[in-house]
């Protein structure tokens, strides 16, 4: 009597079969859900680092493009500041070549005649790498990073 | 029933499962097998390409910082045999646009060798070309017939130009469709103006994108010479040329002090932009620059040397009387003047002044073989002067001892006959005159711009062959000498001394012919602070056969021009203001 009194009680309070299935099949669905946000994170990082990589791609080839632009521009400049063509337009603005006879000299104290060029230009760009180790590194790169560069505890006051 | 259906269900769960099961299995055994590991090598393979980067060539500049040389953008045209095309289409394009043959291009592009998937149709096409045919291209695209150009490529890179054309071209040289630099600077400096190129494997997966690599263009070069006195010297070059009926000419300018050439012209010049003349304008054994690499008997002006030789030597001083009968017996042979006059008692100012070969090849025969040919060498004769141009010749200067040296070299060479030298030997061993003794090493390069710094390059002396004393007694001398034959290279407001050279020219037959002669005049100032020395060289010029009337004329407008280029003012101006200071 006892026994059946106890069995009659968790009978009772048994989950009943739909309901264990049911929170089986919610967990499996968690489960799924989860998984399917990374790989949904993954891929969309994954696509992002892509297409940064191909930006940079075309940016290299940018760049060449423009060395080379800059350099025709410079070609050309020089071309239309050639001596033949500064002599013509100097001419036809009406200056002639100065003959000796023509020069008078003045003494300026101090003054230092013109000497070459110098052609020395800002300090240039240093060559450190232009892509970030953020857009290469792995996670795992980046967390080594950041305990190599976490200083020891317990350091100098 | 519930029973009835469960192995059923268990059933087809079952085979589910096993399903899954397998599918697991084969995705492990995809990703695992040797057949995996070849495709993600072959895939690894894919994902690089060796690609090999040409740093740009540095560009060349004049003193002043005007660009002699330069580049500019070319494309190459080519096919991507990927891509679907009308052969017919692309073929007509490059006929009308690229000038080429279409039965041939028709071949290139249906006719590739195995494997082959880019076909390149031309290179080097011009930017303006390369542009039109990229216009047509676009207009062509949606062409409904399916005759479009999409498989055309353009690649751009860059090509050597030379935006003043034939100025300098001597000096500069050129560089050829190999991107390799051919006489003159271009030659000389190839490799400190190509820069290094690298081939690099370059990933052409995104996902490991990289940065462009470092690799540092040419160095630009700065030159010793000045664009503006360049230009006037080949002008005036051309005309006495010209004028003068001369088959070529030389001028070069150098300062004495430091060895820097200002301006060196020869003929003939080519445009640079269009080396397809080098084989017309230069036929044969025809040098590329005459200033450094063609060797003649210079006569007279050679006198220097030797009166240079004889004074420091102390075998004759200024006061040194010697009587000149017109007649010289050396070695078996008889020299005459240039008149074939005789000129009576002359000291060895009026020897140089009224260049008498009998005077001169008295003094080095009296100074003796040792003594003479030491001085020639140590002068630099018959040995490069290591200017910084491709392409010097030593030229000849033959030595007691060598099978074609006869005793009457020793007189016949004090005054130019008998060897051979290259104008800018001659110069840099005036150079000592003109610089108190000390020989100058005659360059062109000023300084090498890299990684923006400038790195100047210090003035060399190669040499010093006389001392001080006898390069100051013998400036004056030749200055006294100019003023007293009233030369025509004399120019108003400044000392100059100087020295005219008509040099017959040796026949093939032997002999010499005395119609045809090398003109010439070197000559520097002013006297007492030398800034510019100026050798003037007329090849066989028809109009007249003396140095004195057809070289030493462009001297004078050489020094003209010069001095108002580099704003050196008249000796009393000068004067006045170094003693006001």
């Amino acid at each position: 009597m006892h026994i059946e009194n106890v069995t009659q009680i968790v009978q009772k309070y048994r989950q009943a079969p739909w309901r264990a299935q049911r929170q089986w099949i919610g967990l499996f669905l968690l489960g799924l859900v989860g998984v399917a946000m990374v790989a949904g994170i993954y891929v969309n990082i994954t696509t992002r680092a892509d297409l940064a990589g191909r930006d940079i791609q075309i940016v290299n080839d940018e760049i060449l493009t423009h060395q080379q632009e800059n350099a025709d521009y410079d070609t050309q400049l020089a071309s239309l500041t050639s001596t033949d063509s500064m002599m013509k337009r100097a001419e036809a603005i009406g200056f002639q070549p100065v003959t000796p006879d023509e020069m008078t000299y003045v003494v300026v104290p101090g003054y230092q005649p013109k000497g070459p060029i110098n052609m020395s230009s800002a300090p240039q760009l240093s060559s450190a790498p232009l892509i970030l180790p953020a857009y290469t590194e792995s996670l795992f790169d980046w967390f080594a990073n950041q305990i190599d560069a976490t200083p020891p505890s317990g350091g100098q006051p | 029933m519930n029973n009835a259906f469960g192995w059923r269900y268990l059933t087809v769960a079952a085979l589910l499962g096993v399903v899954g099961l397998g599918v697991l299995v084969q995705v492990v055994h995809l990703q695992t097998s040797p057949e995996a590991q070849r495709i993600t090598a072959d895939n690894e393979f894919y994902n690089f390409t060796w690609k090999t980067y040409y740093p740009a060539r540095g560009d060349i500049y004049d003193r002043n910082g005007n660009l002699l040389a330069g580049n500019k953008t070319v494309y190459e045209v080519g096919v991507d045999l990927h891509t679907t095309f009308d052969a017919n289409t692309v073929a007509l394009a490059a006929q009308m646009y690229l000038g080429l043959d279409y039965a041939s291009a028709y071949k290139m592009i249906t006719q590739p060798d195995a494997g082959v998937v880019y076909v390149v149709l031309k290179d080097f096409v011009p930017a303006d070309k390369a542009e039109a045919l990229m216009a047509f291209q676009k207009s062509v695209q949606n062409d409904p017939t399916g005759h479009n150009l999409a498989a055309l490529a353009f690649k751009p890179h860059l090509e050597r130009s030379y935006p003043e054309g034939s100025l300098a071209a001597n000096l500069l040289g050129f560089v050829l469709q190999d991107g390799r630099g051919y006489y003159g600077v271009e030659e000389k400096y190839n490799n400190i103006l190509a820069g290094v190129p690298q081939t690099l494997l370059v990933p052409t997966n995104p996902n490991q994108a990289a940065s462009l690599p470092d690799i540092p263009p040419g160095a630009n070069l700065i030159l010793t010479i000045d664009r503006d006195l360049q230009a006037y010297i080949e002008q005036l070059l051309d005309k006495s040329v010209q004028d003068s009926g001369a088959a070529s000419g030389t001028i070069i300018v150098m300062n004495p002090r430091n060895g820097e050439i200002m301006a060196m012209a020869t003929t003939p010049r080519m445009d640079l932009n269009d080396t397809t003349q080098y084989a017309t304008l230069f036929p044969g054994s025809t040098p590329y620059d005459r200033a450094i690499s063609q060797a003649f008997e210079p006569g007279s002006v050679l006198k220097i040397l030797t009166m240079a030789g004889a004074l420091d030597s102390k075998t004759v001083t200024p006061d040194t009387t010697f009587l000149d009968t017109g007649v010289f017996n050396y070695g078996g042979a008889t020299i005459h003047n240039w008149n074939d006059g005789a000129w009576g008692l002359q000291d060895m100012t009026g020897c140089l002044a009224n260049s008498l070969n009998v005077c001169l090849a008295w003094v080095s025969t009296t100074m003796g073989n040792d003594p003479f040919y030491s001085y020639m060498k140590r002068f630099g004769l018959g040995h490069l002067t290591g200017i910084d141009l491709a392409g010097e010749v030593p030229g000849r200067l033959k030595l007691p001892g060598d099978g074609d040296w006869y005793p009457v070299d020793l007189a016949t060479n004090a005054f130019g006959q008998g060897v051979a030298i290259t104008p800018i030997q001659l110069v840099m061993a005036a150079s000592a005159i003109a610089n108190g003794g000390k020989m100058v090493y005659p360059h062109i390069l000023y300084a090498i711009v890299q990684d923006g710094k400038q790195h100047n390059l210090s003035p060399q002396i190669v040499g010093t062959p006389i001392s001080a004393d006898t390069a100051n007694t013998l400036n004056n001398m030749l200055a006294v000498a100019l003023e007293t034959e009233g030369s025509r290279g004399l120019v108003t407001g400044y000392r100059i001394s100087g020295k005219t050279g008509t040099a017959e020219i040796p026949s093939p037959t032997g002999g010499y012919d005395s119609t045809q002669t090398n003109a010439s005049f070197i000559g520097w100032g002013p006297t007492d602070n030398p800034q510019f020395m100026v050798y003037v060289w007329l090849e066989r010029p028809t109009s007249s056969i003396w140095g004195s009337l057809v070289a030493a004329p462009v001297f004078k407008q050489v020094v003209q021009k010069y001095v108002v280029l580099e704003g050196i003012p008249p000796d009393s101006i000068r004067l006045q203001q170094s003693n006001g200071h």
